[in-house]
């Protein structure tokens, strides 16, 4: 029986130490990993369409017209047409519109400070100002004020976009438009079910293996796997956000596989030395990564030409994820289990 | 093979008896037994519209693959669950009155409230938009004036002891719903209903008996000028006498009455205009609402005249009360119309009103409450809104999607047998493997199904990690069997069992990942998004543990024997 590992397997562990401060420096420190717009309020829209789209060209005609704030536009070409991914936070006129409905709304009980506020954001808006008979009508009418002109806003975006890039009637235009506490409360959730499963996952491989230092190596394997996810977002600037946050929790799922296959031949298994079990298990877990990692190929192709993002970033982040879990699991954990095993025997 | 047997007598007597055992394994047969179940569930009894699904399957598909739009309503604080799930319930109420739109309003949490819906034209969009924010216009009319509306409505007293379902006697349920009027409304209300019933008998203890006039209530009514033809009109009008439980139309309606309550101008079209009757409706709305039976001579004859005609399409109910959102006749009782005094002057003010009926079961009884609650209510919403967020996909894009993420599935599905083939170089093994591959996705495409949601981006996402760890399963259950089988002498039994451990393992902490997420989905905005993955990949796992992985490792052991006795 072969073995791949050899009696220098420890030094292996030095290729998945410096893998991760790179990752590490990649996620926090620079490009960075973004959050989108689902997770921090804000607006999106995508543009498809047959013609050419140019970066340069879209930001220079939303700056000429308009006043966005945090404006990010990035293009995509494909064989079946072109994109582009407009996002900004707000614009100020509706930033200022919604303060003004905030206070409105805090002076309820107070008619006339309720109504002044109402009018003033009406009349803010191109609007008239009117007499209420109560301050709740009052907000009501400038609560549609502020619906009304965001409407308007994106259609006259989408106008002038149009008109300016040639566009004509072959386009397609995408929105999205999150409000800021939205996204918060969204982002509070997704932390919190994190560290929920987080935690279950640590009772489910404490329990199933009932031995400290191979579970803490499977959890830092998934750590692993999940810091090269973030690599990978960081690198190709996908954004965390509900879209890409399936793909994150999938790469645990997958993580976990290999190393519990690895951990449980390893442990339980009399046949062969610790190192030929372990050489048995790479050919097991490299087949089992493999077939994920050509289907994953397949998808990125297909989803980036035809350009599908949310498939294209669930399956990239997969992709740097399970690169990272081959990295892992026979360069981290094998060598750290071959290691726990020799200790106990002496 | 038929001259193999002929030669060799003992293999093929093997070969039988391994047929049948094949399909008396219990493994094997709840495979079976569930593909079967899981296609019918799928495929049998395709009744339904075909639009929204996939093919001609009862494969629903969601919003990312069909278009449409979703709105997540942000309430200006934090409410109890049951205040929320009522306003839930206004906001439906107030965007689809009928109940016949493919709208699901869905309560998150304490403070936000998920609509979805297929519609995506940003006119429709505004409009849904505005109704969400805006005050339903709630109206009681009577003789053609009105007697109150939903803003002078104080509140329905939801807490008073008179408030709902009582038994009134055998196969009849008494519902009562209380509420309060504002002043201004309480003396309009007087004025309006004064000696409005009349003595026209008298019972046994010598009792007068009263016949009182109705009130028509009306929700959202729109401001137009209305124009039905004489046949449309003729249907309504017997549509109305003859009465609808359903829709709260009494028996023996009158039309006449509806549209004097309406208090907007109805022309029942003969031929021609009145240009009088016309030009006085001008004054009042540039609006007009036309029956679809009318041709568009009608139209273009409005449209001269300067009216915006919308041509509105008859739909079950009786034409002119779905026109006017009409949506209850309550009669007056002689309990509040002062028939015992003489003068107004001595009037007494009634500001706490009750409004009753009767209904042949307890939950008729408690439905119709709700829905006159909810109507009264629909006024203002408990709780203001404080924003909508809006994503739209455009219906093109749900198409062109459709096929390519099918196209997709089926890609990956080839290019993992093809890897699984490359690996084990015996398509005895290879075939299982994708046969089980298969089974899974069908397995859980008929789960899908049966918990009735559709699939969307994240369940296809939920798809890809059943199909990913499924086939990760298969090649562990593989290489045990084929690994041990060639060393050690171990039972079949034996050789399973290592791999079983590793596949629960690995099936737990699938579970314990998306755990969480089904459980928080209703109670943070956003997790529901991940809802469908979550409980797809959990029941994958699920499906995985129980019915396909032990089918496969009894497949794959009778193999592997095979192969071995032949070796």
């Amino acid at each position: 029986m072969d073995d791949y590992f050899g009696k220098d397997y420890k030094k292996f562990l030095i290729v998945p130490a410096i893998l991760a401060i790179i990752l590490l420096f990649l996620v926090f420190v620079a490009p960075g990993v973004s959050s989108g717009i689902d997770l921090t309020g804000g607006n999106v829209i995508i543009v498809r369409t047959a013609h050419e789209l140019n970066k340069e060209q879209i930001e220079t005609v939303l700056n000429e017209n308009f006043d966005l704030e945090e404006l990010n536009v990035s293009t995509i070409a494909s064989p079946t047409g072109y994109g582009a991914w407009i996002e900004y936070s707000k614009n100020p006129l509706s930033a200022q519109a919604e303060d003004l409905l905030s206070k409105a709304e805090s002076t309820l009980d107070d008619d006339t400070t309720s109504i002044a506020f109402s009018n003033e954001l009406i009349v803010l808006l191109g609007g008239e100002e009117k007499t209420f008979s109560n301050s709740k009508l009052a907000l009501l009418d400038a609560q549609d004020a502020l619906a009304n002109y965001k409407e308007e806003f994106s259609l006259k975006l989408q106008n002038i976009l149009v008109e300016n890039l040639d566009l004509g009637t072959d386009v397609e235009f995408q929105k999205k438009e999150i409000s800021k506490t939205l996204g918060e409360a969204s982002f509070g959730g997704m932390a919190f079910i994190a560290l929920i499963g987080f935690v279950l996952i640590v009772l489910v491989i404490f329990i199933a293996f009932r031995q400290v230092v191979p579970s803490a190596a499977i959890i830092g394997a998934m750590i692993f796997d999940i810091l090269a996810g973030l690599g990978g977002m960081a690198l190709l600037n996908i954004p965390l956000s509900l879209t890409t946050m399936p793909a994150l929790l999938l790469l645990i799922g997958y993580s976990v596989d290999t190393d519990i296959m690895l951990t449980s031949r390893l442990l339980k298994e009399r046949s062969g030395t610790p190192g030929e079990r372990a050489t048995v298990s790479m050919k097991t877990g490299l087949t089992m990564t493999g077939t994920t990692l050509a289907a994953l190929l397949a998808m990125i192709i297909v989803s980036y030409f035809y350009q599908i993002e949310v498939i294209y970033y669930i399956s990239a982040i997969l992709l740097f994820g399970l690169v990272g879990d081959v990295v892992s699991t026979w360069l981290m954990n094998a060598p750290i289990l071959l290691w726990f095993v020799e200790r106990k025997k002496k | 093979m038929v001259n193999e047997c002929s030669n060799i007598t003992v293999v093929c007597r093997e070969e039988e008896k391994m047929n049948t055992k094949f399909l008396k394994n219990w493994r094997i047969l709840l495979l079976v037994i569930s593909l079967l179940l899981a296609f019918g569930v799928i495929l049998i009894n395709t009744t339904h519209d075909e639009t929204g699904y996939l093919g001609n399957t009862n494969i629903k598909l969601g919003l990312d693959f069909e278009g449409g739009t979703l709105l997540q309503i942000e309430l200006q604080n934090e409410v109890s669950s049951e205040e929320i799930t009522r306003i839930a319930s206004i906001i439906s109420q107030r965007i689809d009155p009928s109940g016949l739109k493919d709208y699901t309003v869905t309560p998150i949490g304490n403070q936000f409230i998920v609509l979805q819906m297929s519609e995506t034209d940003p006119v429709e969009l505004e409009k849904v938009e505005t109704r969400i924010r805006q005050q339903g216009k709630f109206e009681a009319n009577l003789n053609g004036e009105i007697v109150f509306t939903g803003d002078e409505i104080r509140k329905v007293l939801r807490g008073d002891n008179s408030f709902g379902v009582y038994k009134a006697g055998t196969n009849s349920f008494e519902w009562s719903l209380p509420f309060v009027l504002n002043e201004q409304a309480t003396i309009r209300f007087t004025e309006k209903t004064f000696h409005k019933c009349s003595a026209t008998s008298f019972s046994a203890s010598g009792q007068p008996i009263y016949e009182c006039e109705k009130t028509t209530f009306f929700l959202d009514k729109p401001e137009a000028l209305i124009v039905t033809s004489e046949d449309q009109y003729a249907i309504d009008e017997a549509m109305l006498y003859n009465g609808d439980t359903f829709l709260n139309i009494p028996a023996q309606t009158d039309i006449t009455q509806v549209i004097e309550d309406s208090r907007l101008d109805v022309i029942v079209y003969n031929g021609v205009f009145d240009e009088n009757v016309l030009a006085s409706a001008l004054l009042k709305t540039n609006k007009a609402i036309v029956s679809s039976d009318l041709n568009n001579s009608v139209v273009l004859a409005l449209q001269e005249k300067g009216f915006e005609v919308t041509k509105f399409n008859f739909d079950t109910q009786p034409w002119i009360w779905d026109v006017f959102n009409a949506q209850q006749i309550i009669s007056l009782t002689e309990g509040i119309t002062n028939e015992d005094v003489a003068d107004i002057s001595q009037a007494k003010q009634f500001s706490n009103l009750r409004i009753s009926g009767r209904r042949e079961n307890a939950q008729d009884a408690s439905s119709s409450l709700n829905e006159l609650a909810i109507l009264l209510e629909s006024g203002s919403l408990p709780t203001p809104v404080k924003s909508i967020s809006k994503e739209t996909i455009s219906p093109s894009l749900g198409e062109s999607f459709k096929s390519l993420v099918i196209m997709m599935g089926i890609l990956a599905f080839i290019v993992v047998g093809a890897v699984v083939a490359i690996r084990y170089k015996n398509w005895r093994i290879a075939i299982p493997i994708f046969i089980i591959g298969g089974s899974e996705v069908i397995l859980n495409l008929g789960f899908i199904v049966l918990t009735q949601r559709p699939l969307d981006l994240a369940a296809f996402a939920g798809l890809i990690a059943v199909i990913g760890t499924g086939v990760d399963s298969e090649i562990v259950i593989t290489d045990e069997i084929m690994a041990k089988s060639k060393k050690v002498k171990e039972s079949l039994l034996s050789r399973a069992k290592a791999a079983l451990f590793i596949i629960m393992t690995s099936a737990f902490t699938m579970i314990a990942v998306m755990l969480p997420i089904t459980m928080f989905a209703r109670a943070y905005p956003g997790i529901d998004k991940l809802y469908g993955f979550a409980v797809v990949a959990m029941m994958g796992a699920l499906i995985g543990v129980f019915i396909t992985r032990p089918a496969f490792t009894k497949i794959i052991e009778m193999i592997v024997d095979k192969i071995e006795k032949k070796e």
